[in-house]
């Protein structure tokens, strides 16, 4: 392994034989890979050009009914605009909680800031399961929330909070949240706080200085963080299954269904394959903003 | 000054916000009363007692499934990292992007698709592939690989060559100075590799639910199907022993390794 390691100066004709070296080196990784995750996936993908015939059964013959279907069927529209709204409402929470927190880390210089990295980066570090399941104290109908807002009688009757729609997106915002503010602190960081000092000695009220300085030098880092934010939110399975209480169908719980409790194989395989590919375009997007966001930031330095 | 104080709680907000779930799940874990309602009425430490032997075997199946992933996966990432960041063949960055692909495909959708893997390879093989532990460990490989083999590149960006250079012309071996030298130098986001396929694996359901089942369920799984029909005490109790556990883990890390240097890794 090493010999091929110092070849990368030596002469070009043992550099050829390195290169065949480190091709017979990566070769078992990638054999193992193409079996264990390009096979699945290429299977999944096979699967979803064909029909069912009757519970967990598929038929032999070739048919584009599935994708065709999920374009026509009101059913499955519904289910797409689902996990688009729920990708979107997750993403706007993620922006408007997270943003005032990652301008304080992005600017603050108090001995406090590693430990307010430490509490944004820590919900990671514990098991989503357990996160979601510590929900339910708080939402449930007698739960923290509720039982708050009924003794301060904000509320008549105690708010359905989990088990729908809004537990899942409560749930998803929390499980994100810290990525927003990790990407938006990394780019704040990089705008000059003179900017904000200038716009404010010119007469800047806080709010103008955030809306027409802070906010459109930052805009690279909102863009990124929300494909990033969004994507995880379409992608997620275990918050919605959980929070959402069986009764909430987006993309991923539709797909589970289908494999877990209805038996239609191709149906969830058609699913499954239009997530995988919606997922990956977002990503490879995001990609591509920080990409450019990468190069006009360093020829700003170069200015 | 009044920006700061709104500021300030903002922050106090969101940060009790990020931590209200993780702080629920200990005190409603002691609740005497019924376990979701909140306030707790009386303090009792009986749901810990009712904990159900099956959540203890499916930790066990949880433990030796991550460090079995742990393990394969710094073992082939190695390899394939230092091929990637060192060799010049063909095809390298396209191979580069399709061995970190898994990262970018949803968890359910690897997980569907290993469970139609599975039923496939029976029909090809009559190799139960579904509900056993070696199941398990290929799904959990499926994330443990390029998370490792990203640990490493990331590590091997600032890899100095000369150390190779010196331990070759002070007379060791290629073997010697790769055990010796290499490894070592790259220790760390070795390490950090072998964490994170062990904490991922750890935590996954996706994947689990799906090429798991039987004996071969991990705790999160167990929990996630439990949860799913009827909500006892008992979850709660195991669910704060979790949490004690990964504070434990995370402060054996930070000793260990720090734990800025181990998100470094993932970035």
């Amino acid at each position: 392994m090493s010999t091929a390691a110092i070849d990368r100066s030596a002469a070009p004709a043992r550099t050829r034989r390195a290169a065949d070296v480190w091709l017979w080196i990566v070769l078992p990784t990638t054999a193992v890979f193409c079996l264990i995750f390009a096979t699945p996936i290429l299977d999944l993908t096979a699967l979803s050009f064909h029909a069912m015939t009757g519970p967990a059964q598929v038929g032999d013959a070739f048919t584009l009914a599935n994708y065709r279907a999920f374009v026509t069927d009101p059913f499955y529209l519904q289910i797409l605009l689902r996990t688009c709204w729920l990708g979107a409402l997750v993403t706007l929470g993620c922006l408007v909680i997270g943003y005032p927190v990652a301008y304080y880390l992005a600017r603050t210089s108090s001995r406090w800031r590693g430990m307010a990295l430490f509490l944004v980066i820590s919900p990671l570090l514990v098991s989503a399961i357990v996160r979601n399941i510590g929900w339910f104290p708080l939402l449930s109908e007698s739960g923290l929330v509720n039982w708050a807002l009924l003794k301060l009688g904000v509320i008549g009757a105690p708010l359905p909070l989990v088990n729908n729609f809004t537990g899942v997106v409560i749930g998803l915002v929390h499980a994100l949240l810290p990525f927003m503010i990790l990407t938006l602190t990394t780019v704040i960081q990089r705008i000059d706080a003179d900017l904000e000092e200038a716009a404010a000695n010119l007469g800047a009220g806080p709010l103008e200085a955030f809306w027409r300085v802070l906010l459109p030098l930052s805009l690279p880092g909102v863009v990124s963080g929300s494909l990033l934010v969004f994507t995880m939110a379409i992608s997620a399975y275990t918050t919605p299954a959980i929070l959402g209480g069986n009764r909430v169908l987006v993309m991923a719980t539709y797909i589970a269904q289908q494999f877990r409790t209805v038996l239609n194989y191709p149906a969830g395989g058609t699913a499954a394959a239009l997530l995988l590919v919606f997922a990956a375009l977002l990503t490879l997007l995001a990609l591509q903003v920080r990409t450019a966001d990468g190069e006009s930031a360093s020829e700003g330095r170069g200015a | 000054m009044i920006r700061w104080f709104a500021l300030r709680a903002t922050l106090f907000l969101t940060f009790a916000f990020l931590l209200a779930p993780v702080c629920v799940v200990v005190i409603a874990s002691f609740n005497g009363g019924p376990v979701l309602s909140f306030p707790p009425r009386s303090f009792t430490t009986h749901w810990y007692a009712l904990i159900k032997p099956e959540f203890f075997a499916a930790l066990e199946v949880s433990l030796i499934v991550g460090a079995v992933t742990a393990l394969l996966s710094v073992g082939l990432g190695l390899p394939a990292a230092l091929a990637l960041s060192r060799g010049r063949f063909p095809g390298r960055d396209g191979l580069n992007a399709i061995l970190l692909s898994p990262l970018i495909v949803p968890a359910l959708v690897t997980g569907v698709a290993l469970y139609q893997f599975s039923l496939t390879f029976w029909d090809l093989t009559h190799v139960v592939l579904g509900g056993t532990l070696i199941g398990l460990i290929v799904g959990h490989l499926t994330f443990g690989i390029p998370f490792s083999v990203r640990a490493i590149l990331a590590g091997h960006a600032r890899f100095d060559y000369a150390l190779e250079e010196a331990a070759l012309n002070l007379g060791a071996t290629p073997l010697q100075t790769f055990w010796r030298v290499t490894v070592p130098v790259l220790r760390p986001s070795i390490v950090a590799g072998g964490i994170f396929a062990f904490v991922m694996s750890l935590d996954d359901v996706p994947i689990a639910l799906f090429i798991g089942g039987g004996d071969a369920t991990t705790l999160p799984v167990r929990i996630f199907t439990t949860v799913e029909f009827d909500f006892g005490g008992d979850v709660m109790a195991i669910a704060a022993l979790i949490v004690g556990g990964s504070i434990v883990l995370m402060l054996a890390l930070d000793r260990l390794i720090g734990l800025d240097r181990l998100f470094g890794a993932r970035a």
